[in-house]
């Protein structure tokens, strides 16, 4: 376990983000958390529910107190009470002024055996905590200075804790701290995570570094799926069941055809800079259906008896397909 | 893929739903307008374009995401008769962009493109920029999967 502590939460990277670390944390004091929504909320969490084993639970410390004293004005969803799990907590907005009023006045209430003990600890924890994430570096210059007060304001931050239960987000080494800032900090990460994930969703979003041109590339992307789809619309006007249509053979050749159809061109559609439709501005079925001629004669007896196979993609036929095929019945009506 | 993300959820479900969504509206349109009626074939098209927006939005969920109930309302403001759109019954809250966009600290290369594509994607207009992002994915998704549907039936249908 404590193994876990240096390997698992305090991750070594010094540019982890505040956010991630924030996670983490809920991560490893929730290891069964899995709800989406909750992900939302993991921005903040109760910290005191996870009793950690080893030395630092012994002196009644437990880790937040390594996220130190500056609390996140402004940003309701930053604190979650701990009575409450995952996100139903209350929101309370904590001024900063008051906070730092609060920990002068517990100051005096210290009590100096806890002093003593929480200097070892404090001590130990530094020692582990070599190269850790920048947060706990402050703590450490701190301590080296001041030794009193770093334990001093860590019995503070464990007594509020305790008493409040909010995260306690400590502003990285060289930046401001401000908590405006630091919300907004947490903003933009969030931004550049979401954008990181588009950048998977979208074809050929890999090569391009930078939000702006990744953004035009997003932009461009679902332009060109919307012109698609009046493009296909348009196509799917024109051709026009006539009432002499003969079903089965449409559901036939619709099986050949598409079942390959559905695994080439779409890549190949995305990949080609979206020129499909350029090639095919003029709206004709002769040059779209030029485009996949090749593809037909690799696919030459693949009837199966499912005539919505290619919707299905070979699954086993569910139970609304009876249903559908009377609705494809009745499109030639 | 996104289904492992657990921080972002932007499932999509299936080819087959959004198959039989459309193919039932494309077989309602066909029952308002018989096959002799000389309709224009720009109503046709902007009727079947429409039939596949709203058909792609209750596949993917209805009114659980913000852009496809924006996309219902918007199809039920201009037609009521053809697209249901029921209200819903809580308040739903969600932060208020406005306020926020007055801020200058707001990096402004991206909060530009999310001017954009505000304009792109549906209801993105009362988005939180983070937010728009999310339902962006989730309406990429969507979009190529009805992309697919309308492909298979287009190519189905002129192989004949």
């Amino acid at each position: 376990m404590n193994g876990a502590i240096g390997g698992d939460l305090l991750l070594n990277c010094t540019d982890m983000s505040v956010l991630e670390r924030q996670r983490a944390h809920l991560k490893y004091f929730n290891p069964s958390f899995d709800s989406p929504l909750a992900g939302f909320f993991a921005d903040s969490s109760m910290i005191n529910g996870g009793e950690m084993d080893g030395y630092l639970a012994t002196a009644g410390l437990n880790l937040p107190m390594i996220y130190g004293e500056t609390t996140v004005e402004g940003d309701p969803r930053m604190s979650i009470s701990p009575e409450t799990t995952l996100g139903t907590g209350n929101f309370k907005k904590r001024k900063f002024d008051t906070e730092t009023k609060d920990r002068n006045e517990k100051k005096k209430k210290m009590n100096r055996e806890e002093v003593t003990e929480e200097e070892e600890e404090k001590s130990k924890i530094t020692e582990l905590n070599n190269g850790s994430p920048k947060s706990i570096k402050k703590m450490k210059n701190k301590a080296k200075k001041e030794e009193n007060n770093c334990s001093n304001d860590s019995s503070k931050v464990t007594k509020e804790l305790e008493k409040t239960d909010y995260i306690h987000v400590r502003a990285r080494r060289g930046q401001a701290t401000d908590s405006h800032s630091i919300a907004e900090r947490v903003r933009r990460e969030k931004i550049s995570e979401r954008m990181k994930f588009l950048q998977d969703l979208v074809p050929g979003c890999d090569k391009i570094t930078g939000k702006a041109g990744m953004l035009d590339e997003i932009i461009n992307y679902v332009q060109s799926l919307q012109r698609q789809i009046e493009f296909l619309s348009m196509k799917l006007a024109v051709v026009n069941p006539r009432p002499d249509f003969d079903m089965d053979d449409i559901f036939d050749k619709e099986v050949i055809v598409s079942t390959p159809m559905t695994v080439v061109p779409s890549p190949e559609m995305v990949h080609s800079g979206y020129s499909h439709e350029m090639v095919n501005s003029g709206y004709s079925n002769e040059m779209v259906n030029s485009g996949y001629h090749h593809v037909n004669p690799m696919q030459q007896a693949e009837t199966s008896s499912d005539p919505l196979s290619c919707f299905n993609n070979g699954q086993a036929p569910s139970m609304w397909d009876s249903y559908v095929q009377n609705l494809y019945g009745s499109l030639g009506v | 893929m996104a289904s492992a993300d657990k921080l972002i959820n932007t499932d999509v479900p299936e080819k087959d739903v959004f198959a039989l969504h459309f193919l039932r509206s494309l077989s309602n349109l066909r029952t308002q307008n018989p096959l002799n009626s000389p309709d224009k074939s720009i109503d046709r098209v902007r009727k079947i374009k429409k039939a596949a927006y709203v058909s792609m939005a209750r596949a993917a969920g209805g009114n659980s995401r913000l852009w496809s109930r924006a996309l219902l309302r918007r199809a039920a403001k201009d037609d009521n008769k053809s697209v249901r759109f029921s209200r819903r019954k809580r308040k739903v809250t969600w932060k208020i962009s406005s306020k926020r966009r007055r801020s200058n600290q707001r990096a402004p290369v991206v909060e530009e493109a999310a001017e954009r594509l505000r304009n792109l994607v549906p209801g993105g207009g009362g988005m939180e920029t983070s937010k728009l992002m999310e339902e962006t994915a989730h309406y990429i998704k969507c979009l190529s999967m009805q992309v697919k549907v309308m492909q298979c039936l287009v190519d189905g249908l002129s192989q004949k």
